[in-house]
């Protein structure tokens, strides 16, 4: 007791010369316009990693029918989440994150992606705070609410990469300007029903710009192009918890591989996608877990596929119905390491236009993490790919990759 | 692309004038939504059944790290009046579930928000903070609901808060607080009595969690299991403990962290191991907000 009062005596002493001193050298010390205390929660997420690949050239290689590696090249499109893209080291990403309250109606968001190539807008949206009934609408750029994976970002995912499905129709991820709206019904369970409305530019499944030839011409899309719905629900029973979800798409799609020279094609028709996904999650107690999670996509194309022989232009009708789903495992054994295992498939690949396309492609993936902190954290990763194809076949690469993803400053939690 | 946005806006409508009709079949009594079952308890005290009150985080996990249940969205979607410890205890799990509730009711600010860390002292401030010093509060330590003095204290800011949400039950309210006040304070000298001869004994624990606890009466609280916080226990950071061991009255252990160190260390040194609750429901003894401190007490004066 008599310390602490020494301790007070003390610091009142100290606090009473400190404002002496001030006040003799410091005549006006008052900072009237400081806005200090507005700074918005700012956090940068540093994603590095390590990959080793037994097949050096797998970005020459595609996944028939769903994956090809020349569209890259030929757009010179910077994709947002193809990560670990070389061999050797790679730096993935610097995520950097902004969110506030922008009054006392909307919240806004912004996450920017740089990388060595360059920054970009990932996501810049606002979210209304006031509506009534359950409502909340979702405004700007964004990635879409559908599926169990789609809005989740690089550094919340439970492997180094996205499922294969996802990077076959969404590149890996449907990331659009637009509206959404999301509905919370008033139901003793959890239920969402959401909406968005999209510009629909993603170019895996969709894509807004026109083209044209000597003999055809496709009108760039000039209005909202793609539309999503989605459903999901979620029950639980002490530490037994069950998501289940599904979602549709529907649009244009428009995509031109040099369709104005010789020996380029172009499709121009109608997507849909829609999809299923099942979470299924016991906790242990507060660091302990193991979830199960599956998801199945399936997408239907309609429309005329165009080829330029040179000296014509013609026309064929295409269908395509693919589908490709993945599960996996993921177990938290202690605070710091969770297990992981996945299985990959492109399962139906049905075009009218070609034959022969493969069936089937599995990917078998393993990972090991190791957490430090919730602000730190290592991976391991081997995937077992089946799926690379070249004019000659089939080629099977091992790849493993040593993941390092470090966060600073002030993130939001992530939801379930 | 007519017939889509035909369909779109039709199926659109029809949403908007089912949600309006649930809305009115599910207006009911003032419904009360608190992150953690003592605060539960608390507002139970004195709502009585004049309101229905429900919680979200299970006792037996760490109140740190709460799953965040989609079940949890629905819950508080239907809140009128949210009620949180605060000084960041859910900082790592509530802010998504409450922007996801779509519930403009209980947004930070708002009436039917309310933080009980404002309500009550703070101990540990820490005068800077670094994420180097491991899971660090910048309000301070947030485990204030466990300084039995600091309860009445949240009775009155719950109190106050549901009279002016629901002033039409106000004279229920009064009666149950004043009902609720007079019996804590029995409880507190029955407790200050037994709690006496524990002053100045030297405890250790897992995590900063029993500190206001410890501190109102007296007892020295010397070292941590964990070496900083939210950092498993690491065998250097053992064999520090293990050179002043020999001074250590008890060992206190939560029902959320594993108890593997404290086990060890209990067995090296003969020392005895005490499970304490940290909240209402945490042990099963500790049924509601006067069980809880029944409970702690009983337990460390065994």
């Amino acid at each position: 007791m008599q310390r602490l009062y020494i301790v007070c005596i003390a610091f009142i002493m100290a606090a009473g010369f400190s404002s002496v001193t001030i006040a003799q050298e410091n005549q006006n010390i008052s900072d009237p316009f400081s806005q200090a205390k507005f700074v918005p929660d700012i956090a940068v997420i540093v994603d590095t990693a390590y990959a080793y690949r037994t097949v050096k050239d797998f970005n020459t290689y595609e996944q028939p029918g769903f994956i090809h590696p020349h569209h890259h090249e030929e757009s010179g499109e910077h994709h947002e989440h193809d990560l670990n893209q070389s061999n050797g080291f790679n730096f993935n990403y610097a995520e950097i994150s902004f969110y506030s309250q922008v009054d006392p109606y909307f919240d806004l968001f912004a996450v920017v992606h740089a990388s060595t190539d360059g920054a970009e807008v990932e996501e810049a949206y606002f979210t209304t705070q006031q509506l009534p009934f359950g409502l909340k609408i979702k405004g700007g750029k964004f990635l879409s609410a559908i599926g169990r994976l789609n809005d989740r970002h690089a550094h919340y995912w439970d492997f180094a990469d996205m499922p294969l499905i996802y990077k076959a129709f969404f590149g890996p991820q449907l990331n659009e300007i637009g509206v959404q709206v999301i509905w919370i019904a008033p139901l003793p369970f959890y239920m969402l029903i959401g909406g968005e409305i999209l510009k629909g530019q993603n170019e895996a499944s969709f894509g807004t710009e026109g083209f044209s030839n000597n003999d055809i011409s496709i009108e760039e899309a000039n209005y909202p192009n793609v539309y999503t719905g989605y459903i999901k629900t979620s029950f639980d029973s002490g530490n037994f918890t069950v998501l289940l979800g599904s979602s549709g798409i529907y649009g244009k799609t428009r995509i031109n591989h040099g369709i104005e020279d010789t020996d380029g094609h172009a499709f121009y028709g109608t997507t849909y996608i829609v999809g299923a996904d099942v979470t299924l999650r016991y906790d242990f107690n507060s660091y302990q877990y193991i979830a199960l999670q599956s998801e199945y996509l399936y997408r239907h194309k309609d429309g005329d596929f165009y080829e330029n022989d040179g000296s014509t232009t013609t026309i064929e009708d295409f269908t395509a119905k693919q589908s490709g789903l993945y599960s996996q495992l993921i177990v938290r054994a202690g605070k710091l390491t969770r297990i992981g295992l996945r299985y990959d498939l492109l399962a139906q690949n049905n075009v009218n236009v070609k034959s022969g396309l493969p069936n089937n492609m599995p990917r078998y993936s393993a990972m090991f993490e190791y957490n430090p902190t919730e602000f730190s954290r290592f991976r391991l990763q081997y995937n077992y790919d089946k799926t690379l194809y070249s004019e000659t076949g089939n080629k099977t690469n091992h790849e493993i990759i040593v993941q390092c993803n470090l966060s600073i400053g002030a993130h939001g939690a992530h939801s379930f | 692309m007519k017939t889509v946005q035909k369909i779109f806006f039709t199926l659109f409508s029809m949403l908007m004038m089912f949600m309006l009709y649930l809305d009115n079949v599910y207006a009911k009594d003032v419904a009360i939504v608190t992150t953690y079952q003592y605060i539960a308890s608390i507002a139970q005290q004195i709502t009585g059944n004049a309101a229905k009150v429900t919680y979200l985080a299970p006792s037996q996990f760490d109140p740190h790290f709460i799953v965040p249940k989609p079940s949890y969205i629905a819950k508080l979607r239907d809140a009128d009046l949210l009620i949180i410890n605060g000084a960041q205890l859910e900082i790592g799990w509530l802010p998504p579930l409450l922007r996801q509730s779509n519930n403009p009711k209980i947004n930070t600010g708002k009436l039917g928000f309310l933080d009980l860390s404002q309500f009550v002292t703070k101990i540990e401030v820490p005068a800077a903070v670094s994420r180097a010093q491991g899971d660090i509060h910048p309000e301070g330590n947030p485990h204030f609901s466990l300084d039995p003095y600091n309860i009445p204290l949240l009775a009155k800011a719950i109190y106050d808060r549901l009279c002016a949400i629901a002033p039409e039950n106000k004279s229920i309210y009064t009666e149950n607080f004043n009902t609720f006040t007079t019996k804590w304070k029995n409880k507190l000298s029955e407790w200050d009595k037994t709690m006496q001869k524990m002053a100045g004994k030297d405890v250790i624990e897992y995590h900063k969690l029993y500190d206001y606890f410890f501190m109102r009466f007296k007892i020295n609280i010397a070292g941590t299991i964990e070496p900083i916080p939210g950092i498993p226990p690491t065998s250097k950071h053992i064999a520090s403990l293990e050179k002043y061991m020999d001074a250590i009255d008890i060992i206190v252990q939560d029902v959320y962290h594993p108890d593997d160190a404290s086990q060890y260390l209990a067995k090296k040194f003969s020392k005895p191991l005490v499970v304490l609750p940290h909240d209402v429901g945490a042990t099963k003894d500790a049924t509601d907000i006067f069980a809880l401190f029944d409970s702690m007490v009983r337990r460390i004066t065994q």
